[in-house]
């Protein structure tokens, strides 16, 4: 027996000898966030050369190296889809979308639209038709021409006509109507809106397919095009436009791609771009194995969260990785109020009346506002990774209002007042409505979201710091979700929405009255508007009828404020974003609206690494 | 011909088993609150109508037993239906059966060849020195769970870059030699195996052990010892014999564990086996997907026990006259 107790000590001393700690804990990660922040200038626009009769795209960035390979990493479990038509998840929506590209792009530093597939487009004065001008000359990857045909094609036999993923045809959908698509000549398209509509010209960001290889598949119908291009179709037999081809996908390990030789960007050497021979996408079940693959040198890039960043800031000198930040996501994190005063079919109320009171009243609204510590929240809870969030706009999108998004520190007193102000008093630390109610209700999260959890435990300290009862419920993810969308018997709410830097039509369905997640007033049954909901209504309308840029920010600059005063969601604070990607690459310009690799064509490998 | 029969027999007998299994299971997933729609319905660029195709493309707007019917008509035609991502759940159980089986049966003839003498060894050489070695190395076996052990590993592959973190093959694999993709699987399979075959050795080589160790003590090998026959041929041919007899039942059992008995570890080692794959899908509520893996463990399990039995009836004498 002694002989035994000798021998598991041993083995239990070389265990513990072989968990060693490293991880710094003098680096906070909010000292790294101001380290991390650091100023370049983006490479001019790419503009257009005529080489031989050939429209080509030529890149203004750095001139570089050709070949290598970029491995980078996504989490999951891996593409469902190779059809940018019906990818429907993120990582579907990235894998396809690298092969096709769009007539349009979205410019990294400012987010405007600027030509990429078409050479050049105009906007009629009427703000109703566009025109595109292709490229002369450029082709597919199997050597066929890239013309209006496929254009036309693309659009109205696919988006238009609801084949796949049907969400770029919702957006585009005006008052029930569709756009009409029409080839001028072999190199010129016209769409026309039957008004004018705003977003309509960022949705041209949408892949197009090669006429040839997809009109078969449309042929064929809904059934057959939902399987086309899947994850099962030989690699070869993809046509594409984008700077890299699919090569090799292994289920559940990786996606390769390689360079697409006939791809229409060149450098200022009039070389044919991409510098990089190949793409890898590894495919990694959880973030912990994703850190684990980067620290053991097999994946080039990596989004840290959390605690991470401390430590890998400090090894950040001597390593081969350099650390980008971001600044703060189009994630948004936030304590909806359920203003709903409607009932069941039982005709039962789906809030009780009194609490109705409460929380249809601005003055409690307010006040829950001003108690909330929101640096607190991105402190402890973000590990000094986000930034206190006051608008519906997030805070890197072009259109937020920065006046607003200054926002303000808490402030215990001033939500007393406003408490006092409708009649809360509070007797023996205990809060009661002028009725002489006990203030008292639920918090609902979703259980499993730990960031999620915690924050609901920092707001109920900091509303029983009023005197008010919060009684936190993390619930299953699908059963809160039914609750907000379906069956609105929930008090508070503390919920995360991701919306778009570049386009804030995209949030009607929260913020329209009728909106499927009109979430603080869902409409499962018929209710009066209140006043600035109508109001909000016709802001949005307005804006998305507006073209130019300045018009529409003044209408959404006023939407902003509306949602400020009235509070019917209050927002705590957006994640900040924060990448490590390693040295040896060059023509690394991370964007806030656009990541770091956006620019896959033009990014290359040093020389001598 | 009385095999023949009794096989026919054992196969009926699943009918209605498979039957139990299947009902149990969809009615527990589908009844579950898990929604597989959530995750669109917080989205706020999905418009209703989007929605409402969903909700019909997956059959969710029917009552529940209708969905039943349909799922049980196209199973025993052998069609597995559709992910609800949309794929073939043939094609994705196809992609990943070969890797699980790559694993497990690596693992269970590693265990085997290895566990059996092993266990002999403890057995013949009861209180030993060698036996109490091992005695002290298969608890530990048993004792650490296989999750920790296989993070362990992996810290160590991490610190020491001898071995990939997780996987089946690199990134450029389609690129090398024969030889170099037979290195390449190797120095990716060598953790997950060695985590697996650790546990399940330990297990088969105390079983081993004590089996033989019951019959060694039995009557007829001490008269096989008096009536003077050598060592050797008393543990061969006499007690080993019917020592085997419940590891045969054993057997039956690592059938079935073929392919769903690594799902811990190829979780851990994101092995791109079933494990991973039917963990999310059970998490999504892709219901096609749960069902075809759960009907595939149950014939499994039900085939396992059914090749053990017919072996049975092969090696031991006393349950052939039985039949």
């Amino acid at each position: 027996m002694k002989k035994v107790l000798i021998l598991v000590f041993i083995l239990s001393l070389c265990l513990v000898s072989c968990i060693r700690k490293d991880t710094a804990e003098d680096v906070t990660s909010k000292n790294v966030i101001s380290q991390t922040v650091e100023t370049f200038e983006f490479p001019p626009v790419a503009k257009t050369v005529t080489i031989d009769g050939v429209d080509y795209l030529q890149s203004q960035a750095e001139i570089g190296n050709f070949g290598g390979e970029l491995i980078s990493s996504t989490i999951g479990e891996g593409p469902k889809t190779f059809n940018p038509f019906n990818a429907k998840d993120a990582t579907s929506d990235t894998m396809a979308s690298l092969m096709y590209d769009g007539l349009v792009t979205s410019r990294p530093d400012n987010g405007e639209v600027v030509p990429k597939l078409a050479k050049s487009f105009t906007i009629s004065p009427d703000g109703k038709v566009y025109t595109f001008y292709l490229r002369k000359g450029i082709k597919w990857s199997d050597g066929k021409p890239i013309t209006a045909d496929d254009v036309v094609f693309t659009w109205n036999k696919i988006i238009l006509a609801g084949l796949g993923n049907t969400s770029t045809r919702d957006s585009v959908m005006i008052d029930g109507q569709l756009p009409k698509v029409e080839k001028i000549n072999d190199y010129t398209v016209k769409f026309t809106t039957i008004k004018p509509f705003a977003p309509f010209l960022r949705n041209l960001t949408t892949p197009i397919a090669p006429k040839h290889v997809f009109e078969n598949a449309v042929n064929k119908g809904e059934q057959y095009f939902d399987s086309f291009l899947g994850t099962t179709t030989p690699p070869k037999e993809f046509v594409i436009s984008g700077p890299f081809k699919l090569k090799e996908y292994v289920a559940a390990q990786r996606v390769v791609y390689e360079r697409n030789p006939n791809y229409y960007m060149i450098n200022n050497n009039n070389e044919k771009l991409p510098y990089l021979n190949k793409l890898v996408f590894l495919i990694v079940g959880d973030l912990n194995n994703e850190i684990l693959k980067f620290e053991a040198g097999e994946i080039d890039i990596i989004s840290l969260r959390g605690s991470t960043v401390g430590k890998y800031k400090e090894k950040e000198n001597k390593a081969d990785y350099k650390i980008y930040n971001l600044g703060a996501d189009t994630g948004t994190m936030f304590v909806a109020i359920n203003m709903s005063h409607g009932k069941d079919k039982n005709g039962k109320f789906f809030v009780e009346p009194k609490k109705q009171l409460w929380f249809n009243d601005k003055n409690f609204r307010t006040a829950v506002d001003w108690a909330i510590d929101r640096e607190g929240i991105v402190n402890n809870i973000a590990n000094g990774l986000g930034k206190p969030l006051f608008t519906a706009e997030s805070l890197n999108s072009i259109y937020l209002n920065k006046e607003l998004a200054k926002g303000h520190g808490k402030d215990r007193e001033k939500a007393v007042l406003y408490l006092r102000k409708s009649g809360f008093y509070q007797k023996d630390g205990i809060l009661y409505d002028r009725f002489g109610n006990r203030v008292e209700f639920d918090l609902y999260t979703n259980a499993g979201n730990t960031e999620r959890e915690a924050i609901g435990v920092m707001v109920k300290q900091d509303l029983e710091d009023l005197g008010m009862k919060v009684n936190f419920k993390p619930i299953e993810f699908n059963s809160l979700v039914n609750k907000l969308v379906n069956d609105p018997q929930w008090d508070m709410t503390i919920m995360g929405l991701t919306g778009s830097p570049l386009e804030p039509h995209g949030g009607k369905n929260v913020w329209y009255s009728k909106g499927s997640l009109h979430l603080f007033n869902q409409r499962v049954v018929e209710m009066p508007l209140f006043p600035w909901e109508k109001e909000l209504d016709r802001i949005i309308d307005e804006a998305s009828l507006k073209i130019g840029f300045n018009d529409r920010k003044k209408l959404y600059d006023k939407y902003q404020e509306i949602i400020y005063d009235e509070k019917p969601i209050i927002y705590l604070y957006s994640p900040v974003r924060v990448v490590a990607i390693r040295k040896k690459f060059g023509n690394i310009y991370p964007s806030e609206l656009s990541g770091v690799t956006y620019n896959l064509e033009e990014i290359f490998i040093k020389e001598g690494q | 011909m009385q095999i023949l029969k009794y096989i026919l027999k054992r196969i009926l007998q699943t009918i209605p088993l498979l039957i139990i299994v299947s009902l149990i299971s969809f009615f527990i997933i589908r009844l579950s609150p898990v929604d597989p729609l959530a995750e669109l319905k917080l989205n706020p660029a999905i418009s209703q109508e989007t929605l409402q195709k969903e909700t019909e493309r997956l059959g969710l707007d029917k009552p529940i037993y209708i969905q039943y019917a349909k799922w049980g008509k196209s199973f025993i035609k052998g069609d597995l239906g559709y992910c609800s991502t949309g794929e073939k759940v043939s094609d994705k159980l196809m992609e990943r059966i070969p890797n699980t089986l790559l694993l497990t049966s690596l693992v269970i003839f590693m265990t085997w060849v290895v566990g059996i003498p092993l266990g002999i060894l403890a057995a013949v050489k009861q209180n030993s020195l060698t036996d109490k070695v091992l005695t002290v190395l298969t608890s530990i076996g048993m004792a650490i769970p296989s999750f920790f052990f296989a993070i362990l590993l992996l810290i160590f592959a991490v610190k020491t870059g001898w071995f990939p973190v997780g996987g089946l093959t690199s990134y450029n694999f389609a690129e090398m030699s024969l030889l170099g993709k037979i290195g390449d699987l190797t120095k990716h399979l060598i953790l997950p195996v060695t985590v697996l075959f650790t546990i399940s050795l330990a297990g088969l080589q105390r079983q081993m052990r004590a089996n033989l160790l019951d019959v060694l003590d039995s009557d007829y090998v001490k008269f096989a010892r008096a009536k003077g026959l050598s060592e050797p041929v008393v543990i061969f041919k006499h007690a080993l014999r019917n020592a085997l007899n419940p590891l045969i039942t054993l057997l039956g059992f690592e059938f079935a564990s073929l392919l769903s008995g690594a799902a811990l570890t190829e979780y851990v080692f994101q092995y791109p086996g079933l494990g991973r794959l039917i963990l999310e899908a059970v998490l999504k509520s892709d219901i096609n997907l749960v069902m075809a893996s759960l009907m595939i463990g149950a014939i499994m399990l039900i085939l396992g026990n059914l090749i053990a039995d017919i072996l049975l009836i092969i090696t031991d004498p006393r349950i052939r006259g039985g039949q």
